[in-house]
């Protein structure tokens, strides 16, 4: 499972002092350790209180790529901001850009924005399956805007082992919410079907719980039930155990990793390096 | 593999008309990859769109058929890379060369040796299904000749040449046959493809390497001959082995049809051993039809034996007949052993039985073909089991004493089995290997 | 017609190891391969198998005549065994396989052990294997001792098991040599072995891999199709199993009927056996692995011929 880690976020208080007070060594400290715990990419995201949030992305990511030797995964919803990030980012090591939808009313060509730049530097595309008029609800909505990006990013020369659909989980505590993992599963079921390699199935897990009570135990419940299906990516907290645990015994399960005693250690000191 | 589901929409009119109940051209392009519709369903779809579904749909390697009646021998239809995935499907068929420049005598004693070879072991026959006879004199009456002698082998015929000339006159002997042509170049292509048409045989495609096979198949295709099969002839023997590979991985994980045939290769030149070892590698490694030369039974038992190995069920451990067999001439004073039906398991202490040269009785017990350890931890071997067996095969009558001697490694069976039988348990080795130093010591130790 | 890509490169690899230092003439390079068997040219599948021959600690007692007659008088001075592999037979290393010091078979000591090591690496320059008896007791008294008279010659000292790998493991690290690690047909016990002895601070770039091998006719396929997947898991990332492969081919083929009856319908036996062997490890060779373990020169040289015509002559 191709782990995105999320902690480096302005969003998290700790981030977002760190941030402040310009002080590198709370990032430091959550870029090694995320590492440590086997993420593949380092989630870099300023947050919304940062007035530069140009400036802040690249101190963010000059601090993080210093720490870890694992790529980032620049994360705006501004192209501007994602520019800024690659302006100084190791892009040799890979890049992932976080993210886009199909089309917005405000910008209808940031698809082809975000897919240039991540083509400009090898690098890989979160593509999300909402358009102008929303976060649709239905599978087949999903599928169909999956099929337009995977077509236009093929298109602008962007393989599908360098994309990332994102069918996008909402919180199950909001009104009419509850019928979408459902949904999710079986566009996840189609997507992989669309082509050959398929593309990567990722999404912001962390969502599905949004405001909710046990939200480690919904959050690691629905990663393994999407990863039986095929997603196999996830932006998640990688420093909880209980969810690398999981994964860890879901991949064995699924016959990705061979068996072995301590396949919980095993999984640990595989993961994160070589994707 | 079948098509997916943007290749499987780009076949389609696009119209969104509904006709087919689906919303739009892509859900009923998703569904036809997920195979919940079919492709009648969509009234509008063209000729080119039927036609490259249904190929797709077909299966990845090609099942080609040849020889008949008892001589009937097929190849083809493989779906994995790793016999782990699954299983292989077709044993490579071993064919033996009968070349046409030996003296009429010397092959008719070739051809008739061919025919009287069988080989046994554990149990399966272990067959040579065909005789591959070798235009290296490159005279078409020479070859025709030799084709009418290979009949006496009562094998499949392969005729290798690439002389339509040659090809023609053996036809008019051996059509009824219906042998392999081998083969089909880019320059004769034509020719051969004639004559296996009118023939109706199937064809060999030879060329240098996967490309110009690729190319070389399409143009057989279009002159009308489905049924192929493929052969690298580059000298380069790691460009043969990359070849091989590479032909199973686009049949299999491309679904690229014009290499969507079994292969043929050629191991008949140099020593039996270079023959055997070259037909070995070949075997493991996606030939379907290997040719050799030699017929010393010592060179062609091991090579069919990997053929054994490697094509058994990974999922289905084979297991052999639960009865008392007798190893030499037992009698009423000899030992008595059990061990399981696993045929692995049974084999190996047969062997080593035998190369005790003590005659001893095996019980055989049938623990659904599972090995001794296995089927102890799964309750599938316990004494009543034994009791059963022992019961079953009248042992009582068949020996006078009363003795058995069991599996090291089940040596805690011991005490129940005793309480059980009323025999006196022996434990045995647990290495098989040991029996025969435990049989002539501990055994005929005894007093 | 253009061929569609096939997938020639994984995330992975096997893992090159280097055998030999110290008094060593040279050191031979194993594993590497980047691909699955036969998947793309030379540059990425790997570095060309290598042969191991058997040379016992003391004169074995039950070989059959087939195999004892190619030896000679050597059977009983490991040294010279040992040169005749080399010289004679072109052997790539030298196994020395401490059978004697079995309580069942010689129950020589460690004494006896270090003085055959240190007479083996005076004979030959050849990278060594130096493999124990097998019972486990013995091997954890004795296989120290070999260790430490081999020190700085890094050798391939065997075998760690999952309920015996401390103390060659210990040893191993202590005098800087390669471990094989070995299971039972079992590819879950493989990796925990590997787990087992990483924990201890073992490289796992200085393993390689043993699965107890059935010879052909007996189970050859159990390791053969375990042996591929171990490369496919290696090549999909998996560093615990990322080793390369040894397999012991002389002694497991040597056991079996095919090779000593002599039975009319299965022809000559005199060449039978050595070519049931050589058929075995060439069989083998196709699931990748990196070193066969042999006895019989005749099979040695008929392996060596297809190695060289598919790798190349060195």
């Amino acid at each position: 499972m191709i782990a995105i880690g999320e902690r480096i976020n302005g969003q998290f208080t700790d981030v977002k002092q760190a941030i402040a007070d310009h002080d590198p060594a709370p990032i430091i400290s959550l870029a090694k350790r995320q590492t440590e715990a086997g993420a593949a990419y380092l989630d870099i995201n300023v947050g919304t209180a940062a007035a530069d949030q140009e400036g802040t992305i690249k101190w963010l990511v000059e601090v993080a790529q210093k720490a870890s030797p694992r790529p980032l995964c620049l994360d705006s919803q501004k192209p501007q901001v994602i520019k800024a990030g690659l302006s100084v980012c190791d892009t040799a090591r890979g890049v992932l850009l976080n993210s886009t939808p199909l089309n917005k009313k405000s910008d209808p060509d940031v698809l082809n924005k975000y897919a240039e730049m991540a083509q400009s530097c090898n690098g890989s595309l979160i593509a999300l399956t909402m358009d102008r008029e929303g976060v649709p609800q239905s599978t087949d909505r999903r599928v169909e805007i999956a099929a337009e990006l995977l077509t236009k990013c093929m298109e602008m020369g962007i393989t599908p082992e360098r994309l990332f659909i994102d069918p996008i989980i909402l919180p199950v505590n909001v009104p009419g919410a509850q019928s979408q993992p459902t949904n999710i599963m079986a566009a996840i079921d189609q997507i992989r079907l669309m082509s050959d390699p398929a593309p990567h199935i990722t999404m912001g897990l962390s969502n599905v719980s949004q405001g909710t009570s046990e939200r480690c135990l919904i959050n690691r419940t629905f990663l393994a039930m999407v990863m039986s299906h095929g997603a196999d990516s996830a932006i998640v907290d990688v420093l909880d155990d209980a969810l690398v645990d999981m994964v860890a015994t879901v991949e064995m399960l699924m016959n990705k990793q061979i068996y072995s005693d301590s396949f919980l250690k095993a999984y640990r000191s595989v993961a994160g390096a070589g994707h | 593999m079948a098509l997916s589901g943007l290749e499987i929409f780009k076949l389609l009119p696009k119209t969104n008309c509904k006709k087919c109940g689906q919303p739009t051209c892509l859900a009923f392009a998703m569904a036809l990859a997920q195979k919940k519709v079919s492709l009648d369903q969509c009234p509008d779809a063209s000729a080119q769109a039927r036609d490259t579904l249904a190929a797709a749909a077909a299966p990845p390697m090609r099942l080609i058929a040849f020889g008949v009646g008892e001589a009937a021998a097929k190849t083809g239809q493989e779906t994995v890379l790793f016999r782990h995935e699954e299983k292989f499907h077709s044993p490579s068929l071993v064919a033996i060369a009968l070349p046409d420049d030996l003296s009429a005598d010397a092959a008719a004693a070739k051809a008739k040796a061919i025919q009287a070879l069988a080989f046994e072991r554990v149990g399966q026959k272990l067959p040579i299904q065909a005789v591959a006879v070798i235009n290296k004199s490159g005279d078409a009456g020479k070859f025709a000749a030799a084709a009418e002698l290979a009949k006496a082998a009562c094998k499949a015929i392969i005729l290798v040449s690439q002389n339509p000339d040659a090809v023609k006159a053996a036809l008019a002997h051996v059509k009824d046959s219906k042998p392999l042509i081998c083969g089909a170049t880019d320059a004769n292509a034509a020719a051969m493809a004639a004559l296996a048409k009118e023939a109706k045989c199937p064809l060999v495609a030879v060329a240098a390497d996967a490309e110009a096979l690729a190319a070389l198949t399409e143009k057989l295709k279009a002159a009308g001959c489905e049924d192929l099969v493929l052969c690298l002839s580059t000298t380069d023997r790691w460009a043969e082995m990359r070849g091989l590979t590479q032909v199973r991985q686009l049949a299999l994980k491309k679904n690229f049809r014009p290499l969507g045939f079994p292969v043929i290769a050629f191991a008949n030149e140099g020593t039996p051993e270079v023959q055997v070892t070259r037909g070995a590698s070949l075997i493991c490694k996606y030939a379907g039809i290997v040719v050799i030369d030699t017929v010393e039974k010592w060179a062609l038992l091991p090579l069919l034996t990997v053929r054994q190995n490697v094509f058994t069920d990974p999922q289905k451990p084979v297991s052999v007949e639960p009865k008392l067999y007798a190893v030499g001439d037992a009698g009423p004073t000899s030992p008595l052993l059990f061990t399981t039906n696993f045929s692995l398991t049974y084999y190996t202490v047969e062997g080593d039985v035998e190369a005790s040269r003590v005659p001893s009785w095996i019980l055989c017990v049938d623990t659904e073909g599972t090995s001794v350890l296995t089927a102890y931890s799964g309750d599938k071997l316990n004494e009543k089991v034994v009791g059963k067996a022992m019961k079953a095969a009248n042992v009582e009558t068949i020996v006078k004493h009363r003795k058995l001697i069991i599996p090291g490694y089940v040596a805690v069976m011991s005490g129940k089995l005793e309480e059980e039988t009323g025999w006196e348990i022996m434990v045995g080795p647990r290495e098989s290997s040991i029996i025969p130093r435990y049989l002539k010591e501990v055994w005929a130790g005894q007093s | 017609m253009p061929l569609p890509a096939v997938q020639e490169s994984y995330s992975g690899r096997v893992n090159e190891v280097t055998l030999g230092g110290g008094t060593r003439k040279k050191t031979l390079t194993i594993g590497g391969a980047k691909t699955i068997v036969y998947g793309g040219d030379r540059a990425v599948t790997g570095n060309r198998p290598l042969i191991a021959i058997d040379v016992l600690d003391s004169a074995p007692q039950d070989w059959a005549p087939v195999l004892a007659e190619a030896y000679g008088n050597v059977l009983s001075d490991p040294a010279a065994w040992a040169r005749k592999a080399v010289e004679e037979f072109g052997a790539d290393l030298v196994c020395v396989k401490f059978d004697g010091i079995h309580p069942d078979k010689g129950n020589l000591g460690a004494a006896e052990a270090v003085a055959v090591t240190k007479k083996v690496i005076a004979a030959v320059g050849v990278p060594l294997i130096l493999w124990g008896s097998g019972n486990d007791e013995k091997d954890n008294t004795v296989m120290p001792k070999v260790s430490e008279a081999a020190k700085g010659e890094k050798v391939l000292l065997g075998t760690v098991t999952q309920d015996n790998y401390k103390s060659l493991t210990a040893t191993a690290l202590a005098d800087q040599h390669l471990l094989i690690a070995q299971a039972p047909l079992d590819i879950n016990i493989a990796k925990q072995v590997n787990i087992l002895v990483s924990d201890m601070g073992f490289p796992l770039e200085s393993l390689v891999m043993f699965q107890t091998t059935g010879t052909l006719g007996y189970g050859m396929e159990y390791a053969y199709s375990i042996q591929e997947r171990e490369r496919l898991a290696a090549l999909t990332g998996d560093k615990l199993m990322a080793a390369p492969v040894i397999c012991d081919v002389g002694y497991e083929t040597w056991r079996c009927k095919e090779s000593k009856a002599d039975l009319p319908q299965w022809g000559d036996a005199a060449k039978r056996g050595p070519l049931w062997e050589a058929t075995t490890a060439v069989s083998l060779l196709q699931s990748g692995v990196d070193i066969v373990r042999m006895r019989h020169p005749a099979a040695v040289a008929v392996v060596k011929t297809y190695i060289d015509s598919v790798w190349g002559a060195k």
